[in-house]
């Protein structure tokens, strides 16, 4: 016989998919979230429930959440059956909503802010933590902020939970110093030399000191020492490792086997392409100044869209465009739009890039003519662009 | 003339994108027929004393107290005191007061600014609006802080606050002693508010600049008739 919490959360589930269901007949949304909004206001406890019985790997970082989130889905669907939730779904409710199929696992995309929480109720098997700089400052306010929550939250888990770390990264270095059990990964330093954010020690406060992508502070906090060092690599090379990691671990057959000499994560790097009437469009998320970076080094086209939006997830602040250079653009044919392409058209501008400023995203294409062309487009841009 | 505009500290003043007053600065001065250089100083340099601007930005708590640490041996005084101009932004304006507060604590100024700083009752968050007297218009930025700063004797307010909370007291923002600008507008402002920019150049030069940048005067204008 079931037992009554058990009785509630069968008849929120029903509810909560009809209210789907009707939603999206309706027309009123994709039905993604709503949903899972419906059964955490009928059963609060539902993500707890739901996890009891299933294989929870969650994954979190500012940047490549989606894409490795993805990649872990297809190799654990080797083994056993998954559930997942989708892209801009990656809060509690998105999570709740994710869980209301039956499975053997669940692979789940969650928000930096939202982790804590979700690694409270789901008690996961594993967590991935990929990486953590400057991001939506009006909403986490500071990346240390970030790396204190998940630093208490590491301590707090369950001691059965793995945590598996890239520790060139020294905000997820920190973070994992109080989980009880962790796998620290090293791709022999940080990229570009040093991480971004990185000049001030997250454990103590102390002036960090980087030598070739190496730091090594006095309170001990160091990526000089992994339990396991992989050659240097792309921010997808790396994110492809940590996910191969954690399929090896759940009992995914040669997921690790000659990793350094896969290109198979190229998947995870490409750009989404698009066609817009005669023009192919080749389309990249750049949401904050580290995503900008590896995008601007990767175009290889003459002309380029660039997408700048300002609204809650794109962060309502757009101070760190200043943070990126341009210098890649130099010579190409560059149009500028979205709500608030005029700060980028500015901006380029000083860096001696003139663009034409445009409003809308039509409008660019349209001045492309024939042809192709490469897309950078912020958050709400970019989620516009390939949904359309 | 050639300028000398030293960035102070952009590794741990760099948090809210302010490194770009100084590109701005060099850029308007190249437009006016003046070299500019820009020379970056990390915590690990020494600060040269000879520079005729110097800048700083908005940071995190633990690096607001490594930069103050650094500029505490006196060389930035020094330089105060030879009449070179200074624009600090946010945790740099907290920096150059008596005291104010990181992580908790109360830490010592470097006195340049007759200003205290404490911990505010929220977070100060959002677009901002400021009156300049000085500049004789609005400008635009964005702030982002927790600190409470109140003004003492000798220092006059940066502007008054149209839109957002500035200081956090007496709806004012920032202060103002000879040629020390400090303010909470990251933005960075001198991209956004041009004017305030060739302000600080003919201090430095003692002489008025005049700047042709039509994308510069649209993009200022833009921004202080959408924020309100």
């Amino acid at each position: 016989m079931k037992s009554l919490p058990d009785v509630r959360l069968t008849l929120a589930i029903s509810i909560a998919k009809s209210a789907g269901f009707l939603s999206k007949a309706l027309g009123r949304g994709s039905g993604e979230t709503l949903p899972g909004r419906v059964l955490l206001t009928l059963c609060p406890n539902a993500i707890e429930l739901l996890s009891r019985s299933r294989v929870v790997i969650l994954v979190s970082g500012t940047n490549g959440k989606t894409s490795t989130t993805k990649e872990l889905v297809s190799q654990v669907r080797t083994v056993g059956t998954v559930v997942t939730s989708g892209s801009g779904s990656n809060l509690t409710r998105g999570v709740a909503g994710a869980l209301m199929k039956d499975s053997v696992f669940a692979v789940l995309e969650v928000d930096e802010l939202h982790l804590p929480a979700v690694v409270a109720a789901t008690n996961p098997a594993i967590v991935l933590l990929l990486n953590l700089t400057r991001d939506q400052l009006h909403r986490m306010h500071e990346v240390k902020r970030v790396a204190t929550r998940w630093h208490e939250m590491c301590k707090e888990a369950d001691p059965s939970t793995l945590f598996i770390a890239d520790v060139d990264d020294p905000f997820v270095n920190y973070a994992i110093t109080g989980a009880a059990s962790a796998i620290r990964v090293s791709f022999g330093g940080a990229a570009n030399g040093r991480h971004p954010d990185g000049a001030v020690c997250p454990s103590c406060g102390r002036y960090l000191d980087w030598n070739l992508g190496k730091y090594h502070c006095d309170c001990g906090l160091s990526n000089e020492y992994a339990d396991h060092l992989y050659a240097t690599g792309s921010a997808g090379y790396r994110n492809f490792v940590l996910a191969s990691l954690a399929a090896d671990t759940v009992g995914v057959h040669n997921a690790l086997t000659n990793i350094e000499l896969r290109t198979d994560y190229r998947g995870m790097e490409r750009a989404t392409e698009k066609v817009f009437g005669s023009v192919k469009a080749r389309i990249r998320l750049t949401k904050n100044p580290a995503s900008w970076s590896e995008a601007l080094a990767g175009i290889t086209g003459n002309n380029v869209i660039l997408l700048l939006n300002a609204r809650e997830v794109d962060g309502i602040d757009t101070s760190w465009i200043w943070d990126v250079s341009y210098a890649t653009l130099a010579g190409k044919k560059v149009i500028v739009a979205g709500e608030r392409g005029a700060d980028l058209a500015y901006r380029i501008h000083v860096e001696g890039i003139e663009s034409t400023l445009v409003d809308t995203f039509d409008q660019a294409i349209e001045l492309c003519g024939i042809g192709s062309v490469e897309v950078l487009a912020a958050y709400t841009a970019f989620f516009a662009l390939v949904g359309r | 003339m050639a300028l000398k505009i030293v960035r102070i500290h952009n590794e741990l003043l760099g948090t809210y994108g302010d490194r770009g007053n100084a590109d701005v600065l060099a850029y308007r001065a190249g437009l006016a027929g003046i070299s500019a250089t820009v020379i970056d100083i990390s915590y690990r340099d020494a600060l040269p004393s000879d520079a005729d601007i110097y800048l700083m930005g908005g940071a995190e708590d633990a690096a607001q107290v490594l930069s103050c640490n650094a500029l505490s041996s006196g060389s930035l005084h020094g330089a105060v005191e030879k009449g070179a101009v200074l624009l600090a932004i946010c945790a740099g304006f907290q920096i150059l007061g008596k005291s104010f507060y990181a992580n908790g604590e109360e830490i010592r100024g470097l006195g340049l600014l007759n200003i205290r700083t404490e911990p505010g009752s929220q977070r100060y968050v959002g677009d901002i609006k400021v009156h300049s007297e000085l500049l004789g218009v609005d400008l635009t930025g964005f702030e982002n802080h927790g600190g409470k700063t109140i003004l003492e004797s000798g220092t006059t307010p940066f502007g008054t606050v149209v839109v957002g909370d500035g200081n956090g007291a007496a709806e004012i923002d920032g202060a103002i002693t000879g040629n020390i600008f400090g303010t909470y507008l990251h933005g960075p402002i001198l991209a956004r508010n041009p004017e305030f920019a060739d302000l600080l150049l003919s201090r430095a030069l003692g002489a008025p600049v005049s700047v042709v940048d039509p994308l510069a005067n649209e993009y200022a204008q833009l921004r202080r008739k959408v924020v309100k």
